[in-house]
C-alpha cells in the first residue's frame, strides 16, 4: 500500500470519528458491547453469553445497569454466520427482565490476509419486547494484521423506528488493538464512540480448545468513560462455547 | 450530513485494490495427512496456499502462529493467504485429526 493511501485512510478515519460524535437526533444508550471480527468459521455452532455492567448511566441516572445477551449462532456457509439473541436488562432498582430480541448476520467478504485489510459486513435487526421499537443496524468490519498485533474496527450505522420511539439514525465506532501473546491469553485495548458513548479501556481474553470443533472463548474488560454522557466505568464480559 | 459522511468514510476505508499476485503453493490433505508436511516459502513475501482436501471428511487448517483457521470440506479446496513472514518455522495442524495432520511453514 502506498503511503498516500495510508494518509488518506487516516484522514478519513478522523473524519469518521468526528461524524460519530456529531449528534444526529435525540440518541439513546451506550454502544459499549464487543468488537466483531470479519471472519466466519464454517460448520461452527456457537452458544454465547455477554454482559455489560455500568456503574451509573449519566443520562438516566440508573445505577448498576446491566445488559445480558444470550445467543445461539451457526455458520450457514463458508462466509455467512447467523445468530439470534435474547437481551435482558437489570439495575439496582429492577430485577432481570427480557428487553429485546435480535437476529444478526455476519458476512465475511474477503479471505484473511488476501488484501491489505480484511473486511466483512454485519447486519442486525432488534425488536424491543412489548413495545413497537425496531432497530436495524449495519456495520463495516475491518481488520488488519500487523505482526503479532491485530487491529479491528467496526463502523456502524443504525436506524431506530416504530410507534414508541422517535425515528432516528445513529452511528457508532468500536476499535480494538489486540496482541496475540498466546491462544490462552490475549491482552487488548478497546475504544468505543457513539451518540452517547466515548470510552476506552483494557480487555483480556483467551481461548481454550476442548477437542474437535469445541472451544471456550472468554473476554473481560473495563471501558472507562471519557465524557459526561458515558458511565465512569463499564465492565464487559463474554463467554462463548463453540461446537 | 453525518450519515453521508459515515457512508463516504466506510466506502473509502475499504481495501482499495487487490495486492500484487502472491506466489501460489499447493498442499493436499490425504488420509488425514498434509502433503507435503513442510512448506518452504520466501520470507517477507505474501503467499497463497491452495489446500486440496482429498479426503471425504472435512478438515480444518489451523495455526495460531500464522493466525489462520480455515475449514476445508471433503473433496473441496480452500485458499489461505499467509505472510509476509519473518524467517522462521510456523507449525500448522488439522484440528479434526491433530495427531496425524501436522505440518509446518518454513519461511527463509
Amino acid at each position: 500500500m502506498m503511503p498516500v493511501d495510508n494518509a488518506l485512510r487516516l484522514a478519513l478515519l478522523i473524519a469518521f470519528l468526528h461524524a460519530v460524535r456529531t449528534p444526529l437526533a435525540g440518541a439513546d444508550g451506550s454502544s459499549i458491547d464487543k468488537v466483531y471480527h470479519p471472519y466466519v468459521e464454517q460448520l461452527e455452532w456457537e452458544l454465547e453469553w455477554r454482559a455489560t455492567h455500568a456503574d451509573r448511566d449519566p443520562l438516566s441516572s440508573v445505577k448498576r445497569l446491566q445488559q445480558h445477551r444470550l445467543g445461539l449462532g451457526r455458520a450457514i456457509s463458508e462466509y455467512v454466520f447467523v445468530e439470534a439473541y435474547l437481551i435482558g436488562t437489570q439495575s439496582a432498582d429492577d430485577s432481570l427482565e427480557l428487553e429485546a430480541y435480535e437476529v444478526e448476520v455476519l458476512w465475511q467478504l474477503s479471505e484473511q490476509g488476501e488484501y491489505a485489510v480484511d473486511y466483512g459486513l454485519l447486519f442486525e435487526l432488534e425488536k424491543e419486547h412489548g413495545e413497537d421499537i425496531w432497530e436495524a443496524s449495519s456495520a463495516l468490519l475491518l481488520e488488519k494484521e500487523l505482526g503479532r498485533f491485530s487491529v479491528t474496527a467496526n463502523l456502524g450505522l443504525t436506524y431506530e423506528g416504530g410507534d414508541d420511539i422517535v425515528n432516528e439514525w445513529e452511528t457508532a465506532l468500536a476499535m480494538q488493538a489486540r496482541y496475540r501473546y498466546s491462544p490462552r491469553f490475549e491482552p487488548a485495548l478497546e475504544f468505543y464512540a457513539g451518540e452517547d458513548t466515548l470510552g476506552a479501556g483494557p480487555v483480556i481474553g483467551g481461548r481454550e480448545k476442548l477437542g474437535g470443533l469445541q472451544a471456550l472463548t472468554w473476554q473481560l474488560g473495563v471501558v472507562l468513560g471519557m465524557d459526561e454522557d458515558t458511565a465512569d466505568y463499564t465492565v464487559r464480559a463474554l463467554l462463548e462455547y463453540e461446537f | 450530513m453525518s450519515v453521508l459522511r459515515l457512508f463516504t468514510a466506510c466506502l473509502l476505508l475499504m481495501p482499495l485494490a487487490a495486492q500484487a499476485k502472491a506466489p501460489v503453493i499447493e498442499i493436499e490433505i490425504r488420509n488425514h495427512l498434509f502433503q507435503p508436511e513442510e512448506v518452504l516459502i520466501p520470507a517477507h513475501t505474501k503467499v497463497k496456499l491452495v489446500v486440496y482436501n482429498r479426503d471425504k471428511t472435512p478438515e480444518e487448517f489451523e495455526s495460531y502462529e500464522l493466525n489462520r483457521e480455515k475449514v476445508i470440506m471433503g473433496g473441496r479446496k480452500a485458499n489461505i493467504f499467509i505472510g509476509p513472514l519473518e524467517p522462521g518455522v510456523y507449525p500448522f495442524f488439522g484440528e479434526f485429526n491433530p495427531k496425524t495432520a501436522q505440518g509446518r511453514v518454513v519461511a527463509q
